[in-house]
């Protein structure tokens, strides 16, 4: 009896596994076939490359006094020095660890309190479902960027305090957006037949109704991380960003402080907004791409 | 449900969500490093004599609720103190004022710019979809919204000013000229607003474009376009009556939600360029501490984003029937 059981439990557990490669093989076949994807995909492997190799390329210690202030780019240094003569090329290979630890955990952290209010949400419904969306309402309408502002000055400029903030207020598309799918998921026979049978709420929650959500929940991260890299690009060039670790908003805040504009150099300009620019991209074009795959809706139309 | 009772229904709950900011505004403010109270009592920058006086009128001195209430009821006479660096000055005088009013110029028409151009391209990508037009606009959308705000401010002001010398670096209008009429200074004023509008406007221009298309789209699957096309419409006709009517219906309350975005994108585009807006004002305000201003302008940015909101959704509601039913 328990042996048949333990036998019917394998191999249900082998079966959905075998779905579930079965799936990821379908996506990652539609997704190679979308040039924009692919090429999403390769803007973000080239940056987590750079982070990882900063150490071992970067020819100087980005925070280190090497050299005088604002020299020109030279063979010494590739893009210059800033104000007080640190390596602005050295900061730049730097700043792809801010950046990107940034991007994916604010937009986990993010993602993962939206997934919860929504499923939550929209799996009770009732006086909670009321209240939970009155504070989501209360968070879209708060002006962002100023309470980031705000947040970060309160609980300090460090470069986890800024990944709370921005997850902390980016959350709420995601929780809408489970919420509705969450109420249209509930009414389906399975999640019937499964509370038939007494399953528990947690586990219609965890099991049926979650791995539904989850393609949307994962395009809403990857679009999560753009917002969340230009947040902190922003946050770090009005100065609230982690001051000791060097990143692509505070190398601009710098060249706004230092003049660059007037005097014209744009070596301290360009490049750092180009990174951020072309990381966002990556992820942009990811997102849009995996939005075509995984939206069937869209499929269709097409 | 009718159209008053989903009017009503959004109105309360807008009341609610101003309510639930008020009481955010209030904790947010009490909690900070340095709060209010603190603030009042201990810096050099307020005097003794106004010192006390603003101790009695929030009642700085009682406890929390006492104070919640006495704000609340401050509110309601529009009362939000006064800043701590420009001494002496009420807080709502600094808002609501040229810096409102040059905030809303900047925003608005950097919004009209971005919507009309997005709806425009929206519509010739959706028809023309799978092109390379459609490709290209595409991939440039994903681009602009991928930029930092700030820094395509910097690059523009680096071109066209510091560069071609086309337009101002800084402010809304130049410094130190007497303008002989109103004709003069709307033309200054307008010739400083040219780059942070365009600023602004490109990076709102993605996200609309994007949401155009993508709604077009989903409007060219209705029903009813395919009674359209077997009624023999021409294209011009299908494109523009049909479906671009029905697509404005989302755009519009898109417009509501994304005032927030606005209000992120003005604060960076003001700083980059000096424009003297609440965008600026908070930046000057988080720098200085100026805690009375940062609360005011926070809780007048909620009401005019929840006013936004409810008129898109009422003007949807109004312009669309089926949502009064589904509602």
């Amino acid at each position: 009896m328990v042996q048949s059981s333990e036998v019917a439990e394998g191999s249900l557990m082998e079966e959905r596994l075998s779905i579930t490669a079965r799936r990821l093989r379908g996506f990652l076949s539609l997704y190679r076939r979308s040039w924009i994807g692919m090429l999403g995909l390769l803007f973000i492997l080239a940056f987590i490359a750079m982070a990882l190799i900063a150490p071992y390329v970067a020819p100087y210690d980005p925070r280190a006094l090497v050299g005088l202030p604002f020299r020109k780019p030279s063979a010494e240094f590739p893009l210059g020095t800033d104000q007080v003569g640190r390596d602005i090329y050295s900061q730049l290979i730097w700043g792809s660890r801010v950046s990107l630890m940034v991007g994916l955990l604010a937009s986990f952290f993010g993602v993962a309190i939206g997934t919860l209010i929504g499923l939550v949400s929209g799996y009770y419904k009732g006086p909670l479902d009321a209240v939970l969306m009155r504070i989501t309402d209360l968070f879209i309408t708060v002006p962002n960027l100023p309470l980031m502002l705000i947040l970060a000055a309160i609980i300090g400029r460090s470069m986890w305090n800024i990944i709370f903030v921005i997850g902390f207020l980016g959350w709420t598309s995601t929780a809408r957006m489970v919420r509705s799918q969450t109420l249209s998921i509930k009414e389906r026979p399975y999640v019937e037949a499964a509370r038939s049978v007494g399953a528990r709420d947690r586990q219609i929650l965890w099991r049926h109704i979650l791995p539904n959500v989850f393609p949307l929940v994962f395009a809403n991260a990857i679009v999560g991380i753009v917002d969340a890299i230009l947040a902190e690009s922003g946050l770090s060039f009005l100065g609230l960003g982690d001051p000791t670790k060097p990143s692509w908003g505070l190398i601009l805040r710098y060249a706004n402080e230092a003049g660059a504009l007037a005097t014209g150099r744009w070596w301290f300009i360009i490049p750092p907004g180009l990174c951020i620019m072309l990381v966002a991209i990556g992820f942009a074009f990811s997102s849009y791409s995996l939005d075509q795959i995984l939206n069937p809706r869209l499929r269709e139309r097409r | 449900m009718g159209f008053k009772e989903y009017v009503g229904k959004r109105t309360l709950q807008g009341f609610v969500t101003i309510l639930l900011a008020i009481t955010l505004n209030f904790i947010l403010f009490r909690i900070m490093p340095g709060d209010p109270t603190r603030a009042v009592s201990g810096d050099p920058r307020v005097d003794t004599a106004t010192r006390l006086a603003l101790i009695a009128k929030f009642g700085l001195d009682r406890p929390l609720f006492e104070q919640f209430v006495l704000y609340f009821y401050n509110l309601l006479r529009g009362e939000m103190g006064i800043s701590f660096v420009q001494i002496g000055r009420p807080v709502v005088s600094i808002i609501l004022g040229r810096k409102m009013v040059n905030t809303l110029v900047l925003m608005g028409s950097s919004m009209f710019l971005a919507f009309i151009l997005g709806i425009a391209v929206g519509v010739v990508a959706a028809w023309r979809r799978g092109t390379k037009t459609d490709v290209s606009f595409v991939l440039l959308s994903l681009a602009t919204y991928s930029m930092p705000v700030f820094w395509f401010g910097m690059l523009l002001l680096m071109l066209l000013s510091y560069h071609l010398h086309l337009v101002p670096i800084a402010g809304t209008i130049t410094a130190g000229v007497a303008h002989p009429n109103f004709l003069a200074y709307a033309a200054d004023y307008l010739h400083h607003l040219i780059a942070p509008m365009m600023t602004l406007a490109v990076s709102f221009f993605g996200g609309y474009f994007l949401f155009m298309r993508d709604t077009i789209l989903d409007v060219f699957t209705e029903d009813y376009m395919l009674t359209a096309r077997a009624k023999g419409l021409s294209d011009r006709k299908i494109l523009f009556k049909h479906a671009m009517r029905n697509a404005l219906l989302p755009m519009v309350s898109l417009m509501g939600v994304h005032v927030t975005f606005l209000i992120s994108g003005a604060t960076l585009t003001e700083t980059v360029f000096s424009w003297d807006g609440l965008g600026r004002l908070i930046y000057d305000s988080v720098r200085n501490n100026d805690y009375p201003v940062l609360q005011g302008i926070f809780l007048i940015m909620a009401v005019l984003v929840v006013i936004a909101s409810i008129s898109a959704d009422i003007a949807n509601a109004y312009l669309d029937p089926r949502i009064k039913e589904a509602a």
